[in-house]
């Protein structure tokens, strides 16, 4: 598992891409990605093409990261596979986030 | 970092003190077997020099005698020997030696594997070190699970007992998640149920259970009305939670007539299994409890009806996530097929049984991952 960061400042965008299974384990390292970075964004992407596995602490620490960024900056959760949207879905994430 | 430096000749302990002591090393020297033995007793090396001669006694069995002693320390015992055929050094590592050199020595060639030791040493005192505070740890986390365990069970029992109408199946898992499911009838002869599933594991998932039982149990003696409850658990975890933490569940309310209002938030969907067959699902619609503020949180009730041979199904994801030995999933499609065939049964115990039975025989000899939880509800 491993979670890569790339800011976008022209753009205003930050990429969190996330690879392997998404769980309790990246809890220090996920906080990390979204807190410790420079300048103000205003859209949030994670990029879940590469995640094969979510639990319901991946889905607490997307909540945490929704309290923690305004309300007005989007975040978008971005290509996660059927099984992974289908969790996203169940837990009705579409009222927090763009899952696209 | 200590080395003991075991020779018979005065000028080989000279330049190994001076050649250890320039990497740091304390050094301690001494010329006989018997001295070594105290030596290596007393001073606690972390690393040994040896000759396979020695005034009063033989290096090979020294260092048979030093290995022994040093137990399950990591000493690396370092011949430089006088004899340097080739059988002296199959000997040597035999006896238990980690190198050898002949003598006399290059300097820089001892300095280079004196390093190499060190390094070894330093290598496996941080992973003893690490070691204890994993076995620490896990004694920990063992103790904790034990516990959450026990408080669930405890909460668990004040549910209502299985019968004709109710059974509930907790099978939890080897790593302790949280699942909980509670039944009780009201005054008023309605049945109020709740099945839900904390996020995390072990004691944080057991801390919220706590007040949901109280407010569970609470609003069976007011007749609280279920949209209630479903705002007062939320408010309660929402309030008590991290950020991090919520509660999937379904919340239900059944009246003797069949009659039925539900609430799901996070739950994969429940079922009910008519009494012709068919499936008919019920949408879990709203985000988990503990996720909204109140003002945000949506109390909206749907409604349904279980008519005589109907039986009503909830079930924790990890029925859906049941993984076999090969790592498969079991998966929605095959618990349709399960519930329309088991809940077939006249008898509801019965049912509930072949279920469980249909789901360990597919985990075979498979860790279960996750906890199972299964609610399954028949009207009178």
């Amino acid at each position: 598992m491993s979670i890569t960061v790339n800011q976008d400042n022209r753009n205003n965008t930050v990429t969190i891409s996330l690879i392997g299974s998404f769980d309790f384990s990246l809890f220090n390292d996920f906080r990390a990605a979204y807190t410790d970075l420079d300048g103000d964004f205003n859209r949030y992407v994670i990029d879940m093409s590469s995640v094969e596995y979510l639990d319901s602490a991946a889905l607490g620490m997307l909540l945490s990261m929704r309290n923690a960024i305004p309300a007005e900056q989007d975040i978008d959760l971005k290509g996660a596979n059927a099984f992974i949207k289908n969790i996203l879905m169940i837990s009705r994430f579409d009222k927090r986030f763009n899952i696209i | 970092m200590k080395l003991l430096c075991i020779d018979s000749e005065p000028v080989y302990r000279d330049i190994l003190t001076l050649c250890a002591e320039r990497e740091g090393l304390n050094v301690k020297t001494v010329a006989s077997y018997h001295e070594a033995i105290e030596a290596f007793k007393d001073f606690a090396p972390d690393i040994v020099t040896l000759d396979v001669i020695i005034k009063g006694g033989n290096g090979l069995e020294l260092v048979k005698k030093l290995k022994n002693l040093s137990g399950s320390r990591f000493v690396p015992m370092l011949f430089l020997a006088s004899h340097t055929s080739d059988s002296v050094m199959d000997q040597c590592f035999h006896s238990g030696a980690d190198d050898f050199l002949p003598k006399p020595f290059d300097e820089m060639l001892f300095n280079i594997r004196l390093k190499t030791h060190m390094r070894h040493v330093a290598l496996v005192k941080e992973m003893y070190k690490k070691n204890k505070a994993l076995t620490f740890f896990q004694t920990m986390i063992q103790r904790e699970h034990e516990m959450a365990h026990q408080v669930l069970d405890h909460i668990q029992t004040r549910s209502e007992k299985n019968s004709d109408q109710v059974v509930i199946t907790r099978i939890a898992a080897a790593s302790f998640n949280g699942d909980l499911a509670l039944v009780k009838t009201r005054a008023d002869g309605a049945r109020l149920v709740f099945v839900g599933d904390f996020t995390g594991h072990g004691l944080p998932a057991s801390i919220g259970a706590l007040p949901v039982m109280q407010t569970f149990f609470d609003a069976v003696d007011d007749l609280t009305s279920l949209s209630e409850l479903a705002i007062r658990i939320n408010k309660t975890l929402n309030s008590i939670l991290p950020d991090y933490m919520f509660c999937a569940g379904y919340l239900i309310l059944l009246s003797p007539n069949g009659h039925f209002s539900y609430w799901g938030g996070g739950m994969p969907d429940a079922m009910i299994r008519r009494s012709s067959g068919e499936l008919d699902c019920l949408p879990s619609r709203h985000m988990p409890l503990g996720v909204q503020s109140t003002c945000e949180f949506d109390p909206s009730l749907e409604r349904d009806q279980l008519k005589t041979g109907d039986t009503l199904v909830i079930l924790s994801d990890g029925v859906l996530e049941l993984k076999n030995a090969e790592g498969k999933m079991y998966g929605e499609d095959q618990v349709k097929s399960l519930i329309k065939m088991s809940y077939g049964d006249e008898n509801l115990m019965r049912a509930q049984t072949k279920t469980e039975q249909v789901l360990e025989k597919y985990l075979g000899g498979a860790v279960q991952l996750d906890d199972i939880t299964l609610v399954a509800l028949r009207t009178e």
